[in-house]
């Protein structure tokens, strides 16, 4: 098992000693004294050791991972031994890093290079490149002939360039890896990375010492062993520099009377303006696509003369490239007062100078708030300033108890995606076009990825099967990627065109599904909608993108043609499922909030008291005491009602509109709910229940229907049995058929590039069941299919934290209660309102049909 | 007239006469072409649907006397040899039921080639009072006085069902039956399970009087009946129900 250990702050003599005069003299002109992350991480590196770095954003990590590189290559250059080889590679999910690197790396290097010249040292030159997606083919070959000594490159062009043998050539002494931005990580493409550092640890003789940077993240033991794979010999040390990026921040709510208050809305958009007047530049983050939309919109209709397309923009990932560009650019120049965006400028790229950061709405992690924090005031010295806006109650405590948790540094905890057996296939593939593999070596070595480390043989050789065409049931070469000859238990690519076929399809790993929007009739492109949202639109409807209106003309193929209007009011979309979840750990310290809220009133604890408690424990300024009179207000609404559910129970109401009503106040937020949600709908639907009906959201969940036996659903679901159940319940939905669609399409079953001509199939034969049901035909346990059930269980759901909570059931520390009201309590409403835009219907096709059918006869007979 | 549908398909029963729609073989294999590498099952569902047709009539200890194929056998506008060795194949199984004579196959408008090469495809059909054509192109003969009955395929007829909250969405597959120049007309569904046409909720905006024979103003009256898994379910006229689903 890797060793982890802690690295020490390291005294600046030791550092200056080891640096070449050249870079010790740069480094002094520059800067008065090496940062606290310096001191920390230089000499580790300078003495090989593989580190993880975290830190606080703009705090000169780059540069701590640049400076011993560059000193062991500066010496190098001097006594003329540099090779033609790549000496370090600098990977970073987020492509748009190259500001970052020219300032510490590009910028160094030339005043170094300057240095040298004034002195009449003599240097080989150094050279860098940067590789990525949009590298051109002649920038390409000069790289393969002329061998870079740095090269900067993103994960995908990482493994692209493992299968081309002039690179391959000169990454055999690979002394460096740095990969930045870990914190971005935590999904496929981190997976997908994890896979590609042990390819790279095998090409190379000698072992490339790994440099991780990231912001402030936990748990950073995983994520330690992330960054180096999972092997005896294998030592990292962690470095968790102890920097304090100071912050200021408050939650703020736009009318006092939450509930009654009709001019909330108004009230918000008039707290926004005036907090925009106030600063010089705002960046506003809504978390969904449709909420940026929306508040672009308003804020041009209710103050006209204020806003306009000059100086507000929306920015979302549904945007065309440029128009992101375009505003990122005009951000940096200083020339756009105020930016709305879901969560597309949270990470990476330098946005220039941000005095105000406001959040409407819960972030739904302390990480991800720090993280939006980060963004104001960029340098380390200069404190963060940052509001939250909250809408409705449930928010307002949510965002106090986040606040919480950023003031007493409670970082939520990441998670890689493990055993992605649809990314495995890619890098198998990647793998088996460099060279002819023992199928035992290429296991080993996949088995080092953390990601990896528990993959079963089983797994491993299913995926093997379907690479080598054996599940279509038929020796036809248009299956079969590889080969594995079972006697001599090796395994290599098949075809000529196997390389070609890879790198024109591989690519970032795609994670959604869109349509492109295009202008009728020229065809310009101004963006992309969901899959999803178009099945819903018919023509004629109006919709907002990038802060404009369109109406919908008509579909060809996989691309929407609209016209843009002024006079419509429109119907602003709600992408599906767009919804952020909000982090366990947060669950649950709104839960600890929620057992101290009761407790103190159970034991008829003052008013003034108990919002003295609040203030204090949610660390509430005091002017904020209006503030702590809401939340007082609204748990003591809750408990004269009915009763505050805690940590030690979940509490169901049971009550009855126009069909039953079981709402569980699970607070463990939406991914765990929709687990359990689902887990009892099935159980309930199976004993006889009818029509059930299903609404989630963080807090809780709701299931509605005609008769439902609850008691016995609860008494039958186990820990041990919920997989098995899930696995059921999850089989005809839309979420697996999507997913599938995915998985699909990253294992290279679908084809975006086939024969050299690019994909003419139609939106049809597309369609995520079609596809389903054909695999499903062959077998329900197709690897990529059991692939598309693991990432929809494990990665968009969280049924591990759900078998958690199972345990605490059956330990007895959490109880379910049963309690019949005659309306929903109000802890209740948010969850029946707002669950109505997440229904989900288990039911299957035939039932539905019958239904339906059941509805037109009755308008039939009516008439 | 008396017919009945079974399933996807229109068997008279009187005449024993079983009527198959839009086949489309090579689908599949277009499909791989294009990038989706999707096993090639086409043919062997297709046999076994057929086969469980068969059965069902003979459980109900009717015959099967003759069979159409309303047209569109093969997939491609060209000759693909995958396509051929499909198109033997079901043949061949067909063989197994039927005399040759009794294979009647109607020429569609991918039917560009005729795999048998012995002038098998037919423009058109007529068995006593029933004509059967594809219902991409007018035959005079078919509005001969004696014919009372049209049976066409060719538009591939669905409808999307969703429910109020629009929570729910499923297509199905329907037959649409009415009066055309005053025969009676039915148009049956594909049946090939993937191939679909625009729904008929798309109709009232979207079809156009070229799209078959069938005139706009004629269709929007027909009557539609969904295809279950256990039955057929009426849902009255296309004009109306568009109006509901609205």
């Amino acid at each position: 098992m890797t060793q982890i250990l802690e690295a020490k702050e390291r005294m600046p003599e030791d550092i200056k000693k080891v640096m070449h005069p050249l870079i010790r003299e740069w480094f002094f002109s520059k800067f008065k004294d090496f940062s606290l992350t310096q001191k920390y991480g230089v000499l580790n590196i300078w003495e090989r050791k593989d580190i993880l770095i975290s830190a606080p954003t703009g705090g000169t990590k780059t540069l701590t991972a640049f400076l011993s590189i560059l000193n062991y290559l500066i010496i190098q250059a001097e006594k003329g031994i540099l090779d033609d080889r790549i000496y370090a590679v600098y990977t970073s999910p987020l492509k748009a890093l190259s500001n970052d690197i020219h300032k510490n790396l590009i910028e160094p290097l030339e005043e170094i290079e300057d240095l040298a010249k004034k002195k009449n040292i003599k240097l080989q030159k150094i050279r860098v490149a940067l590789r990525t997606g949009d590298t051109t083919a002649s920038e390409r070959a000069k790289m393969a002939r002329k061998s870079p000594h740095i090269l900067i490159t993103t994960p995908e062009s990482l493994a692209i360039i493992l299968t081309t043998k002039k690179f391959i050539e000169n990454l055999r002494e690979l002394e460096f890896c740095i990969i930045d931005e870990i914190h971005a990580l935590d999904n496929k493409r981190g997976t997908y990375l994890s896979l590609t550092l042990e390819r790279l640890n095998e090409v190379s003789k000698i072992y490339p010492m790994k440099i991780g940077l990231s912001a402030t993240i936990e748990p950073l033991g995983d994520v330690a062993k992330y960054l180096v794979g999972i092997d005896e010999e294998r030592i990292v040390y962690i470095t968790k520099v102890p920097l304090d990026k100071k912050i200021d921040v408050s939650v703020l709510t736009p009318v006092e009377d939450l509930i009654n208050d009709a001019n909330l809305t108004i009230g918000m958009y008039s707290l926004l303006d005036n907090l925009i007047k106030e600063h010089k530049t705002t960046l506003i983050f809504t978390n969904t696509r449709s909420a940026t939309e929306r508040v672009v919109n308003h804020l041009k209709e209710k103050f006209p003369t204020e806003y306009g397309d000059d100086n507000i923009a929306a920015h979302h990932s549904s945007l065309s490239k440029s128009h992101r560009f375009d505003i990122e650019e005009r951000l940096r120049q200083g020339k756009l007062k105020v930016v709305v965006c879901s969560t597309s400028l949270e990470l990476g790229i330098d946005i220039g100078y941000i005095d105000l950061v406001l959040m409407i709405g819960s972030p739904k992690s302390s990480s991800r708030a720090l993280q939006r924090l980060g963004r104001a005031g960029h340098r380390l010295h200069e404190t963060a300033k940052g509001r939250f806006i909250v809408m409705d109650r449930d928010d307002l405590v949510e965002c106090c108890v986040i606040q919480k948790e950023m003031i007493e540094k409670k970082i939520n905890k990441i998670y890689f995606p493990k055993n992605a057996l649809d990314v495995l296939s890619q890098q198998i593939y990647g793998m088996a076009i460099y060279k002819i593999w023992d199928i035992n070596e290429m296991f080993l070595l996949i088995r080092k990825s953390y990601c990896y480390s528990t993959l079963t043989k089983n797994d491993f050789l299913d995926v093997i099967s379907y690479l080598s065409g054996e599940y279509s049931l038929e020796k036809n070469s248009v299956y079969g990627k590889i080969w594995y000859d079972r006697n001599t238990k090796q395994i290599g690519k098949r075809g000529k065109l196997a390389r070609m076929l890879y790198l024109t399809n591989i690519g970032t790993i795609p994670e959604e599904s869109f349509v492109s929007v295009k202008i009728a009739p020229s065809g310009e492109n101004i963006g992309a909608i969901d899959e999803g949202f178009l099945e819903r639109m018919k023509k004629g409807d109006v919709f907002v993108l990038g802060g404009k209106k369109y109406i919908y003309m008509y579909t060809r193929g996989m691309n929407l043609y609209v016209r843009s209007t002024i006079e419509r009011q429109p119907t602003i979309p709600s992408w599906f499922s767009e919804m952020l979840p909000i982090s366990f750990d947060s669950a649950l310290e709104i839960n600890r909030f929620r057992t101290l809220m009761k407790e103190k009133l159970n034991s008829k604890q003052k008013e003034e008291d108990i919002i003295k408690f609040i203030l204090q424990y949610l660390y509430l300024d005091k002017q904020s005491d209006k503030t702590a009179q809401a939340i007082y207000n609204y748990f003591n609404e809750q408990h004269n009602f009915l009763e505050i559910p805690d940590s030690r129970s979940i509490l169901i109401e049971r009550y009855r509109s126009e069909k039953n009503y079981l709402l569980f106040h699970s607070m463990y937020g939406r991914r765990v709910n929709d687990v359990l949600s689902r887990a009892f709908a099935f159980l309930i639907a199976r004993a006889g229940g009818r029509d059930i009906e299903i609404g989630i959201n963080d807090n809780g969940f709701y299931l509605a229907g005609e008769k439902m036996k609850i008691e016995k659903a609860i008494n039958f679901l186990k820990k041990d049995n919920l997989e098995e159940i899930l696995k059921e319940a999850i089989e005809k939905t839309d979420v697996l058929a999507r997913r599938f669609r995915h998985c699909a399409t990253r294992s290279l079953m679908i084809l975006r590039n086939y024969k050299g001509r690019s994909k003419t199939v139609g939106k049809q034969q597309m369609k995520s069941h079609f596809l389903i049901n054909a695999v499903k035909k062959i077998t329900s346990e197709f690897p990529i299919l059991r692939e598309a059930r693991r990432e929809v269980l494990e990665d968009l759901m969280d049924i591990k934290n759900t078998k958690l909570v199972l345990e605490w059931v059956e330990e007895e520390k959490v109880k379910f209660k049963i309690k019949d009201t005659s309306i929903p309590s109000p802890f209740a409403l948010n969850l029946i309102l707002q669950g109505h835009t997440d229904l989900i219907r288990i039911e299957d096709k035939q039932a539905f049909l019958q239904r339906m059918h059941q509805e037109h006869l009755k308008v039939i007979r009516e008439r | 007239m008396k017919y009945q549908f079974l399933g996807k398909t229109l068997f008279f029963q009187e005449q024993e006469i079983l009527v198959i729609g839009d086949l489309h073989l090579g689908y599949d294999y277009m499909i791989q072409q294009s990038g989706v590498l999707i096993p090639e099952r086409q043919v062997e569902e297709i046999i076994k649907e057929l086969g469980e047709i068969f059965n069902r009539i003979k459980s109900k200890r009717q015959q099967l006397k003759k069979i159409v194929f309303i047209g569109d056998i093969k997939h491609s506008f060209g000759y693909k040899w995958k396509e051929k060795d499909y198109f033997i194949k079901v043949l061949t199984f067909l063989r197994e039921h039927l005399k040759e004579k009794d294979i009647i196959m109607i020429k569609g408008n991918h039917d560009t080639i005729d795999y048998t090469f012995s002038n098998k495809l037919k423009d058109y059909h007529i068995e006593g009072d029933i004509a059967f054509i594809h219902g991409d192109k007018i035959f005079p003969e078919i509005f001969d006085k004696k014919i009372k009955t049209l049976v066409l395929g060719h538009i591939h007829p669905s409808i999307i069902l969703s429910d109020k909250q629009g929570i729910k969405k499923e297509r199905f597959k329907c037959f649409l039956t009415g009066k055309f120049k005053s025969k009676e007309t039915i148009i049956i569904p594909s049946f090939l399970s993937t191939i679909e046409g625009s729904p008929i909720n798309d109709y009232a905006e979207e079809y156009e009087d070229f799209f078959s024979i069938i005139p706009k103003k004629d269709l929007m009256n027909f009557n539609v009946h969904v295809v279950g898994d256990d039955g057929v379910y009426e849902f009255g006229e296309v004009r109306k129900l568009i109006n509901r689903m609205n």
